[in-house]
């Protein structure tokens, strides 16, 4: 089920609050679970079991674990037997069919079947999750959970199940047991959820209109609509991201949880390194945390930080996507990243600000290009665009959808920068405060409503028998 | 509670009144089986069974339910329709709103479609025993290319017109009414504002334009009289979603000389048949889309006959435009067999032999001529 849907929106959310808060407050993680549940196999009936053998398996493993915390042979043969299947699980529902298309392709001589598996929705959220789990217990650094009921909740939580944030079981250890819900956590809650699903129903899907029309138009559009469409493609993924983790984060606080903030204007960065800080920010301090400093981190010499970092990047672009464009767009960040630790960014700190902001928008800009096109054809053809291959102007009817998507170009790029959220804080009368959210909060969900409802609309001309 | 912290709160009040609402509206409202708009059949709440949930099926016809019967659609559609409009995107759902009130599709995109067809149209002509005649409306937005909004794609009618002719061969007598229309428009309204096929004066000209070439004396306009029925809304009105736009009005005309039951109208769909005593099928005027007013709309095969006509049989190939024209042409014709190739799936020169027909008329408006690709059943 997707949060931007007329049966999430007005049947699964309305019953589930009900239930939540109908449920004594002991009984909250359960009935917390069984919905979760029944939101994850909405769309996948089967592969919730997957998830399910997810949750036992990184149980147990921690179970084990606490309990015997003086046999260390024990506790590390758990350990890594608990990561292999972990990943193992990963390893085969997301890459099994990548890695036997790169055998074949690599050496056509073995001719390795390629499996095609359905990838399971979220497995490579609700994963690390778990791990982040079963690795601080090995680390002794939270305790074990003895409540199955409780660790199942924290695992396939719905509202950052399905696309994030990645949520540490450290950061959310004391709420699964001893949250206390308010009703201003929920009106705060109320509002990112509608932020978030503004983001994505406004803005991130009119995005992707014009980018696939800019697409579709082949050559018309020349450099300067391929330019276009790029930018259009990344604001679409910006506000797609970030709007579904606001409506995670919100939904969380309609339940009483504080997740962690996931996106943090990263458009508005001055160079990569803090434009990785302020972008999708749970996968970066989970790699942080439990690949580069496990890894010696920048503390074993130069030499040794490179190649963390590549290992790093490397990681991260595989994590998103099984296809040689994800790797290497990790590894294109990952090889920015290391100069910039090197020497570019003390050189951008001595440049003019809005000379290093270019920098980073070319550079994350152009990023995309990589991150979008799995077909490297494709991408070589549309990066020969950016520079002319097909010409430089825009002609035929692509101007006309482009002049008429330029107030929500305006509008995306404003909201990309934390300008709107500074002049609210300005605003210090408190009845124009009000009337401004109220106003705003309806003017939204009937905004998203409507759009939700007009894509279903199709008035049929022709009619007959 | 004090009323400073309900102040504080009210944007979840708010939600959740909103969400409530709208799932009790959704569990209490009647639902409709039928939507008029969209002509078409509304989903039935799913069956609930084991299977049915595991293979997801369930969920996917519950999806579909929800969509179909989500209360108050029309003003939400409505309302995403307008927000589009000011935001700057006329024309997102496939419509412009142009000035005067006018809409307009979209215009009709050069394909291999319409060089295929009109190859069809030439071999057809090439082996046809009797004259082949042939005309292709232009759109409403070539036409009326002054009232288009500022930014606005190209409509090409008269590019697309004329590169088919020379595919037409020497055996199609075509008839052009581009350059007619384009100045009669100026103080004419020769398209509907909500609809996107013309008028009767708009076919008025299109028949005298015919009768010059087929060799028939049209009938002189003073000869009709005009009866005018307000309160229609058509398909692009239908299509755009922006309520507040003003409804046409429908012209039927009507031959003051011609005797009172001289008319003759059987329609056949299959085994279904129809038929009526006038052009005019009136019961068609309670719907807000009053097109098929003229000749019940679209139909597989219609045989028009006029007993007070001086004679001959045409048959017609077309598409809706021509429930204009028909009643027009039957002044001259005692019987035209409009035939419609999207459901009359046989071969038209069978059926002309079988008639006897004196004449064939193809005639198409340039939008379903580039898009219909049925026309392989002429032969």
């Amino acid at each position: 089920m997707i949060f931007s849907s007329l049966i999430f929106l007005f049947m699964f959310l309305p019953v589930v609050l009900v239930l939540y808060y109908l449920t004594p407050k002991r009984f909250r993680n359960l009935t917390l679970f069984i919905v979760d549940l029944i939101f994850y196999s909405w769309g996948e009936p089967m592969l919730v079991l997957l998830m399910l053998v997810s949750v036992v398996l990184n149980y147990t493993a921690g179970v084990i674990i606490g309990l015997n915390r003086k046999k260390k042979k024990l506790t590390k043969a758990v350990f890594i037997i608990a990561i292999i299947l972990n990943l193992g699980l990963l390893g085969f529902f997301k890459y099994v069919g990548f890695i036997g298309e790169t055998l074949n392709f690599v050496m056509p001589f073995l001719n390795v079947p390629v499996l095609k598996i359905a990838l399971p929705i979220g497995i490579s959220f609700y994963t690390f999750q778990t791990m982040s789990y079963t690795i601080d217990v090995y680390r002794n650094t939270v305790k074990m959970q003895k409540n199955i009921i409780t660790f199942g909740t924290y695992v396939s939580l719905f509202p950052q199940l399905i696309a994030g944030p990645i949520v540490r079981y450290e950061d959310v250890e004391l709420q699964l047991t001893t949250r206390k819900e308010t009703l201003a956590q929920f009106t705060d809650g109320v509002k990112i959820f509608l932020i978030g699903l503004s983001k994505k129903i406004l803005l991130a899907n009119e995005m992707g209109n014009l980018w696939d029309s800019i697409r579709g138009s082949g050559a018309q559009g020349g450099a300067l609509g391929a330019w276009v469409g790029i930018i259009a493609y990344t604001f679409q993924i910006y506000f797609d991201f970030s709007g579904y983790s606001d409506m995670a984060i919100g939904l969380g606080k309609m339940f009483g949880f504080e997740f962690m903030k996931n996106f943090n204007y990263p458009y508005i960065s001055k160079n990569i390194t803090e434009f990785w800080r302020r972008w999708h920010i749970s996968l970066g301090t989970w790699f942080r945390e439990y690949v580069y400093i496990p890894l010696g981190g920048n503390r074993k010499g130069l030499p040794r930080q490179i190649l963390n970092l590549g290992v790093v990047w490397f990681l991260t672009g595989l994590w998103h996507g099984a296809s040689w464009n994800f790797i290497l767009w990790g590894v294109y960040f990952g090889v920015i990243l290391t100069f910039e630790k090197m020497f570019l960014l003390k050189l951008l700190k001595n440049v003019p600000g809005w000379i290093s902001h270019i920098y980073a928008i070319i550079l994350f800009v152009f990023g995309w290009v990589i991150f979008y096109f799995e077909d490297m054809g494709e991408m070589g053809g549309f990066i020969a665009r950016l520079f002319g291959s097909d010409g430089f102007e825009i002609k035929g009817d692509i101007t006309v959808t482009i002049i008429s998507y330029i107030p929500l170009l305006i509008a995306a790029a404003v909201i990309s920068t934390p300008l709107i959220p500074t002049l609210y804080h300005k605003i210090k009368s408190k009845p124009v405060l009000y009337v401004t959210e109220n106003a705003a909060c309806i003017l939204a969900f009937l905004l998203c409503t409507s759009s939700l409802v007009s894509s279903s609309y199709n008035p049929f001309l022709y009619f007959k028998f | 509670m004090k009323i400073k912290n309900m102040i504080k709160y009210l944007p979840a009040f708010v939600f959740l009144g909103f969400i409530f609402a709208f799932m009790i509206l959704y569990i209490v409202l009647p639902k409709e089986s039928f939507s008029a708009q969209e002509k078409k059949q509304l989903s039935e709440f799913p069956e609930v069974t084991a299977e049915a949930v595991m293979n997801g099926e369930f969920q996917e016809k519950l999806d579909t339910y929800l969509s179909d019967h989500v209360p108050f659609r029309n003003t939400f559609v409505g309302l995403s329709a307008n927000y589009e409009l000011i935001s700057g995107r006329n024309g997102k759902k496939g419509i412009y709103l142009g000035n005067d009130g006018y809409l307009f599709p979209k215009p009709t995109k050069d394909g291999e479609l319409l060089h295929k067809n009109a190859g069809f149209i030439k071999e057809y002509a090439d082996c046809s025993d009797i004259p082949v005649y042939m005309t292709v409306i232009p759109s409403s937005g070539y036409i009326n290319n002054d009232k288009l909004p500022l930014n606005h794609e190209e409509y090409k009618d008269k590019e697309l017109i004329e590169s088919i002719k020379p595919e037409l061969g020497e055996n199609v007598d075509f008839v052009d009414v581009t350059g007619v229309f384009e100045e009669k428009s100026k103080d004419k309204q020769l398209y509907y504002k909500t609809d996107h096929h013309w008028t009767s004066s708009g076919a008025y000209e299109c028949y005298r334009l015919l009768a010059e070439k087929m060799g028939f004396e049209a009938v002189n306009e003073n000869s009709f009289e005009k009866e005018t029925v307000d309160g229609f809304y058509g398909t692009s009105y239908a299509k755009c979603a922006l309520w507040w736009v003003s409804p046409d009005s429908i012209e039927l005309w009507k031959n003051k000389e011609q005797p009172e039951y001289s008319v003759n109208v059987e329609i056949k769909d299959g085994k279904d048949t129809k038929s009526g005593n006038s052009y005019f099928f009136r019961e068609q005027l309670e719907n807000d889309d009053k097109y098929p007013v003229f000749l019940d709309g679209n139909h597989s095969l219609v045989r028009i006959s006029n007993k007070s006509a001086k004679g001959g049989k045409l048959i017609i190939v077309k598409d809706s435009y021509a429930h204009t024209i028909t009643p027009f042409l039957s002044q001259n014709y005692s019987e035209i067999i409009m035939a419609d190739l999207r459901y009359y799936k046989q071969d038209i020169s069978l059926l002309a032999e079988k008639e006897g027909a004196d004449a064939i008329l193809i005639l198409y408006s340039i939008d379903n001529l580039a898009n219909d690709n049925n026309l392989s059943y002429l032969y």
